[in-house]
């Protein structure tokens, strides 16, 4: 390529990309490069990716399919922010009105519901690959520091919980009413200070217009944009620690090879040479065919995961409708009054560990409900400092030397998700158990 | 030529990533296929022919099409149903079918459906558009429509199964002694005073403490009912059916005495008690009548006749909450247990005591009734009996002058 046919550079200032948009197909490198540079969307994304990092069955992509999911409840909650009430007189009509009267009210309201419960299902599994890949480990890297970024994701779920909570409340009927009474109730177990937590987290003793607002601001405001912040400086970090754990043994050799010069910039001689501008020789440290370039490899693996979420939640929420009971009543306690799916594992072992010995109860609450998801998130907090496991044990499915860790980890996950199950398909009336083929007795009506 | 690295992604990935695209077009083309397509635009096409047949086309091209609504601000109703019920208000289609039947115009008179709103009458789910969501029963809606399928379902005696309804007209009508047009409810009122629910119920404030206070019953939750012991449907309406006609059957340790009534009655009554509720209606729906549930003269007259009468003792202490004492007058409205004027006799031939032995060691009904409905000291208990020899004496002394003194 001669200097001559180089297009003007007049038009955009030095450094900055003439064309607003990147090349779907870049012809070289730079051209690549360019887009990361240039694009404000693509910034975060480094130039060149390396190859295991793009595994489907490495990651199964969990992390980027629940930013998706938070995407599409940031959008899918907009519409909603203008059509929603927050008013214990009005928040149940306007939930109907979504339901009955608003162009596509019915499908933007579904959205947001599975997207929601499709988000904390991710979170979770994204949290489970992280652990069994040992993906908190540092391996060769230097200044990775992998475990704060856990430590972030803990967080991180922790207020996808929370977000997906606040949310249960605010169509006012009588699952949101309960769950959320179930839900406080337990929080108001733990010692001392349990009926002085609830009341800050509702707004006084009973569940009312001041908990609609709080929850209702917690769930628009405060949470998404805290978990928004928490989400960039996730991403922030992996850039830091060196991209997936699994890229480790992938990194750069220590020996230099020359690589084909690439043009970089154009230096103007002025005169004192004439002719071709100056070569430049260049080196890599990259190993050869260990990465792609971003653009458009990563950028359209990206575009599979996150367009083929929406596509997914979009055909559900054609199909599945959410629900909507009678609007709540303080006096009608539904039976069984169940929590949030998220919570149903908490709520079942609560009911297995409240014993009655002659006349004495032992409320399960506090062990169920308090000591147990402490300890557990507690544990979860501190186990990259527990995990004496080496260096080459980070970014490996069911590492030999991890053995026993993951298979405690993983028998606390089935545990989990069988009380999950059992609380949220088995349990019927009174909390009675029901298998699936069991009729549940019949609910009497008004007329 | 610069260095392009080489990818092994692109071939696969595309294909992906165009299959995803077109998933996308096509829940885009579902969703918004779904969400036009409604049956109300059919139910509003067919109004417009029958409007062009009947009065022309001009005629047909005023009637207004979309979603519809009335927004009964005090009532808190938002009422759909005129978005297929459209021809409610037109004059020409009283014989034809639902949803385009022509409304009766002589209930709207006094209830314009601009301040009624349908749901506040008919029951049914205002904010619906959609048809079994609208009129139910469905499931977390309690208010379905109360029309000639749910009375039939009931299988309602009398000659209108349309008539639960009324249920919804005595939510503003509850003080009303008599309500035009309402002859179910009016029949469950008129029940109500001469089996003298008052004197174990507390009904508008007013009535007796042995039973629960009936006054806003119409709020209790089906599930707060037992229905254990129901057969067939399980309704708070079936249940207070079933419990009317035959108390003891639904609630073995009741105390409230079965007073024979018949489907009708039963029926009516619980047409009535499910009326009573707390709803919020504004004092401008009420009809013009006092909040309260006041007594006829004669009935006053015939309480403090009771209360201040030779057998006074007798109200004073509730014995008439089941017992009639005849030969002093006293009158009870259930008459579950016998006469008590003739008590001195009767516990020998009952129970083979005499009355003495019997108020003092009672058995049966009555040692529970005394040892906790009314319980009387020693000293009262030697006053029970003494009056129950005077109630004697007069029984004697009225039997000797003849039936025609009496």
């Amino acid at each position: 390529m001669s200097a001559k046919t180089e297009p003007p550079a007049s038009s955009s200032a030095p450094g900055v990309h003439p064309k607003p948009f990147w090349s779907f197909r870049p012809r070289s490198d730079r051209e690549a490069g360019d887009a990361v540079v240039s694009n404000f969307l693509l910034h975060w994304f480094p130039a060149k990716t390396y190859k295991p990092s793009l595994d489907w069955s490495y990651s199964f992509w969990l992390g980027t399919a629940s930013a998706a999911l938070f995407f599409l409840l940031v959008l899918s909650g907009l519409p909603l922010l203008l059509l929603y009430v927050p008013s214990v007189e009005r928040a149940y009509g306007s939930v109907k009105d979504i339901e009955f009267v608003v162009t596509f009210g019915s499908w933007i309201r579904a959205v947001h519901r599975i997207a929601a419960h499709l988000m904390v299902a991710a979170v979770f599994l994204h949290l489970v690959r992280v652990f069994l890949t040992g993906a908190y480990k540092n391996g060769t890297g230097r200044g990775q520091r992998r475990e704060w970024n856990w430590v972030l994701g803990v967080v991180m779920i922790v207020l996808t919980l929370f977000l997906s909570f606040t949310g249960y409340l605010l169509p006012w009927d009588q699952l949101a009413y309960w769950a959320v009474t179930v839900g406080t109730n337990i929080a108001s177990s733990v010692p001392f200070v349990g009926p002085q937590m609830r009341e800050l987290l509702i707004g006084g003793r009973t569940i009312d217009q001041a908990t609609l607002i709080r929850f209702y601001v917690l769930h628009v405001i405060f949470l998404p944009a805290g978990l928004g912040a928490l989400l960039a400086y996730h991403m922030w970090r992996i850039r830091k620690d060196g991209g997936l754990a699994k890229a480790d043994r992938w990194t750069p050799t220590q020996e230099k090879t020359e690589a084909s010069p690439a043009k970089s910039k154009t230096y103007s001689l002025l005169g004192v040479a004439r002719g071709q501008a100056p070569a430049i020789r260049a080196v890599t440290l990259e190993a050869r065919d260990t990465t792609v370039n971003s653009v458009n490899d990563l950028v359209r693996r990206i575009s599979i995961v996150v367009l083929g979420t929406f596509a997914v939640v979009s055909i559900l929420a054609c199909f599945i409708p959410s629900p909507l009971e009678e609007p709540a009543n303080p006096m009608i306690t539904p039976n069984p009054a169940k929590a949030p799916w998220y919570f149903l594992w908490l709520q079942e072992i609560v009911t297995d560990t409240t014993l009655k010995i002659g006349s004495f109860t032992i409320n399960g609450a506090f062990l169920g409900g308090v000591i147990l998801p402490t300890l557990l998130l507690g544990l979860l907090t501190v186990w990259p400092w527990l995990d004496r496991s080496p260096a080459g044990a980070a970014g490996v499915w069911f590492h030999a030397s991890r053995k026993r860790q993951n298979l405690v980890f993983l028998l606390v996950v089935l545990l989990v998700l069988a009380f999950t199950i059992v609380g949220t398909f088995l349990r019927g009336p009174y909390w009675n158990f029901y298998w699936p083929w069991e009729a549940w007795p019949e609910l009497p009506t008004r007329i | 030529m610069e260095q392009r690295t080489s990818s092994p992604y692109p071939g696969k990935d595309r294909p992906v990533l165009a299959v995803i695209g077109v998933l996308l077009v096509v829940s885009t083309v579902v969703f918004a296929v779904t969400d036009h397509r409604k049956d109300w635009r059919w139910y509003q096409a067919e109004f417009r022919k029958m409007v062009a047949e009947k009065y022309g086309a001009e005629k047909a091209a005023s009637v207004p099409a979309g979603m519809k609504q009335i927004w009964v601000k005090d009532l808190g109703r938002a009422d759909r149903c005129i978005t297929c019920h459209q021809g409610i208000l037109w004059k020409g289609f009283e014989t034809a079918e639902h949803p385009w039947k022509t409304h009766p115009a002589e209930p709207l008179k006094i209830h314009p459906v601009e301040d009624y709103g349908c749901t506040a009458c008919h029951g049914g789910q205002g904010w619906a558009v959609e048809s079994e969501k609208a009129h139910g029963p469905i499931h977390f809606w309690e208010e379905p429509v109360l029309g000639k399928a749910m009375g039939e379902a009931y299988s309602l005696q009398g000659g209108d199964k349309g008539a639960l309804m009324q249920m919804n007209c005595n939510v503003c009508h509850r003080y009303d002694r008599e309500t035009k047009g309402a002859d179910l409810i009016n029949l469950g009122k008129k029940l109500v005073n001469e089996k003298g629910c008052r004197a174990c119920h507390v009904i508008n404030g007013r009535g007796g403490t042995i039973g629960p206070d009936l006054t806003y019953v119409g709020d209790k939750a089906a599930e707060q009912y037992d229905m254990s012991r129901l057969g067939g449907q399980k309704t708070a309406f079936a249940w207070h059916v079933a419990h009317l006609k035959n108390p003891k059957e639904l609630v073995p340790d009741t105390v409230m005495p079965s007073f024979g009534f018949g489907t009708k009655e039963s029926q009516a009554l619980a047409a009535l008690v499910l009326s009573w509720r707390r709803a919020p209606v504004p004092a401008t729906y009420r009809p013009g009548v006092p909040r309260t549930d006041p007594q006829t003269p004669e009935e006053i007259a015939e309480e403090e006749r009771m209360k201040h009468g030779p057998g006074a003792w007798f109200v004073s202490t509730g014995c008439f909450v089941c017992h009639s004492v005849s030969s002093l007058g006293v009158k009870s409205a259930a008459q579950v247990g016998p006469d008590l004027s003739t008590a001195v006799e009767d516990t020998q031939s009952r129970f083979g005591k005499t009355v003495d032995d019997f108020i003092r060691n009672p058995t049966g009904t009555m040692s529970v009734v005394l040892s906790r409905q009314i319980v009387l000291t020693d000293a009262e208990k030697e006053v029970a009996i003494q009056k129950l020899r005077e109630a004697f004496a007069e029984h004697q002394k009225q039997k000797a002058a003849g039936p025609e003194a009496r």
